[in-house]
């Protein structure tokens, strides 16, 4: 009789499905996941909607000052149209999944690990003839795909709003956009479901597990990303250093080259964070920073290959460390 | 003698000490304390830098024979270099004040002790006013160390020169600061009281403090999320419009983080003129109203929390 034979494990290959089905049964069947979901859904409404009514205001103001310059019979040109790309509405959207997105991936991490330390029920599913990794993986897929599928609920409630109400509708080329944009904000926040449910699967009280990837969050969403941005001397006058000192764009860039070791120590605060990498990932796909608007997504793509690169890895260094760290015994129940 | 072994002080001092050995609210209030020492780094780096390009700027301008506009650093205020620790109040500090209002019932709740507690000749309102008062003395006590390392870099860099009605202005901030804390510490005190799970009872306040932080600032002031934690960024206008002026008469007074950095920035001297918060309440009277209602939230749900069993659902 062969080694694969005597291997029950090996005659079933389906742990891993049954588990993430019955995780994902049982997180639908609380009202958990749609109460978290409603809650980043109305908090990326909140922002396409506020968005949308300063630039109909902006808008408007342009109009109102154009009027007044043809009246008086001078060019218009002398003022600037504000410009209307309307992926760029998404920008409020994408902060909240940066942020909220991230705190409900560690909820959703927390209580994936945590649930079967309170019912106790962790060692009797390891008495089931499976290995450690397959429940590991079971779980951390059932997590991510709850986050793919409250994302893609969320963005493509967005999308359709975005469509009706920007008065030029969306062409295939921007949902392939916000398509890649929903792909890397499941990868970005399945880092967050993963530190999350490492810790509660493997610290004595998940209770503290949540408050210490709570404290991880603050630290990579919140403060590094805030002291990057602090650093950068033109957030620190109102309005603008360079623009209360009357100093045009090449000038800047000239003058900023003597401060070329502070941008790098800044940038590299930044850019310890993979919420920055997402952020500026997504801002360039979805042509919210300016100098990415207009331009084809293949070379954007290139170009933000290292951010995609990093939230990727990221993402993956985290689920192989779940699947490695053996589960202990003394952990498998509710400390 | 008498006095400190009053069933109140009883309580204070036993749930302070208890909640300090918890290692999560060690390491929030270590995060908090190590959070503040940067804000303080922080101001002076950023300001220090602003003068640096503004001396190079003026150099390139004078060759280029323009004129030459006045240092922006200049009329920044010395307090202003304090300004990150009000965006490092309204995330970590105010994480922290609910953590620390969570465990100071959550312990007891965990450890099933109400009903040894309640066994006790305490007066009615004894174990309200002990966990009050053990809340004030913790959340007091994080804003002193933050006092504290602002008075410190005041006193050690040499070109800053703080003026007594600085001095006063700072204490206010310090006050303020408290306030803050205190509204957070105490809904963190009235969940963990009131809600059936220990989750709950923790993630009831967090989802306020992210509705707060970064959900009302949107609605009153068009603020996204990433602009509301830069303490220059959160002071924009919001745009001329009926629907932000209207979200400002109806959601400014819930607005707290908005009234604690309105109040911040005009106490350390770094509100632009003619910007004022968007609620019609002032930032400082709307604090204080904002923590006489957690107190009272908070007041009302120990009081009749029951002490025959108060032990959580998982």
């Amino acid at each position: 009789m062969s080694d694969a034979a005597l291997n029950p494990v090996r005659l079933n290959p389906t742990p891993v499905r049954t588990i993430a089905a019955k995780d994902i049964r049982d997180a639908l069947r609380d009202r958990f996941i749609l109460i978290v979901t409603a809650f980043l859904g109305i908090a990326a409404l909140v922002a396409l909607v506020t968005g949308a009514i300063a630039l109909r205001s902006d808008v408007a103001t342009y109009e109102a000052a154009k009027a007044s310059l043809l009246a008086l019979g001078k060019s218009a040109d002398a003022i600037k149209a504000p410009e209307f790309y309307p992926l760029r509405l998404l920008r409020g959207a994408i902060e909240q999944i940066e942020i909220i997105g991230a705190a409900i991936a560690i909820l959703i991490g927390y209580r994936s690990a945590a649930s079967e330390r309170g019912r106790q029920t962790l060692a009797l599913m390891l008495t089931r003839p499976m290995r450690q990794w397959q429940f590991v993986a079971g779980k951390a897929l059932a997590g991510i795909g709850l986050l793919a599928g409250g994302l893609a609920l969320v963005l493509g409630g967005l999308t359709l709003l975005l469509h009706l109400l920007s008065g030029i509708g969306l062409g295939m080329d921007d949902l392939l956009r916000i398509a890649v944009v929903w792909g890397v904000a499941v990868a970005y926040t399945a880092c967050f479901f993963l530190v999350s449910f490492i810790l509660s699967l493997h610290m004595k009280q998940p209770s503290h597990a949540l408050l210490l990837a709570f404290a991880i969050w603050l630290t990579l969403v919140l403060i590094a990303p805030q002291i990057g941005d602090t650093l950068d001397p033109d957030n620190q006058v109102a309005g603008g250093v360079f623009k209360q000192l009357n100093i045009a764009k090449p000038d800047q860039i000239q003058i900023m080259k003597g401060f070329a070791t502070f941008e790098t120590v800044r940038g590299g605060i930044e850019q310890a964070s993979v919420t920055k990498q997402f952020e500026r990932f997504t801002f360039a796909v979805l042509g919210i920073k300016a100098t990415y608007a207009g331009m084809p997504l293949g070379p954007i793509l290139i170009e933000m290959l290292g951010n995609l690169i990093w939230i990727f890895l990221t993402a993956l260094g985290l689920g192989a460390l779940a699947l490695a760290l053996p589960l202990n015994p003394d952990r498998l129940a509710k400390a | 003698m008498e006095g400190v072994s009053s069933p109140n002080w009883l309580i204070a001092g036993q749930s302070a000490r208890f909640v300090l050995r918890e290692r999560t609210v060690s390491l929030l209030s270590l995060l908090f304390v190590v959070l503040v020492l940067i804000s303080a780094w922080l101001g002076w780096s950023a300001t220090s830098t602003v003068n640096r390009i503004y001396l190079d700027a003026a150099a390139f301008l004078q060759a280029a024979g323009q004129q030459v506009p006045t240092n922006p650093v200049l009329d920044i205020s010395p307090l202003s270099l304090m300004r990150n620790m009000s965006v490092y109040v309204a995330l970590i500090g105010a994480l922290s004040a609910i953590v620390i209002g969570n465990r100071l019932i959550g312990l007891d709740r965990k450890a099933g002790v109400l009903p040894l507690i309640g066994i006790r000749p305490l007066g009615s309102n004894a174990y309200a006013v002990g966990k009050i008062a053990a809340l004030t003395g913790l959340i007091v006590g994080l804003a002193a160390v933050a006092a504290l390392v602002a008075v410190a870099t005041f006193l050690v860099l040499p070109a800053v020169t703080i003026t007594a009605a600085q001095w006063v202005q700072l204490a206010g901030f310090m006050a303020v600061t408290t306030l803050y804390m205190g509204i957070f510490g105490l809904i963190g005190l009235a969940a963990g009281a009131g809600a059936r799970s220990e989750t709950v009872g923790l993630l009831l306040p967090v989802t306020l403090w992210l509705t707060l932080t970064f959900i009302l600032p949107q609605l009153t002031a068009n603020l996204n999320p990433t602009a509301a934690i830069n303490p220059i960024s959160a002071l924009a206008t919001p745009p001329d419009t009926s629907f932000f002026h209207w979200a400002a008469i109806v959601l400014g007074p819930f607005s707290l983080t908005d009234a604690y950095k309105f109040a911040s920035a005009g106490l350390l001297d770094y509100l632009p003129q003619g910007v004022t918060s968007p609620s019609f309440i002032p930032p400082v009277i709307n604090l204080v109203l904002a923590t006489g209602v957690a107190g009272a939230i908070a007041w009302r749900t120990l009081t009749r929390l029951s002490m025959t069993q108060g032990e959580y659902n998982v």
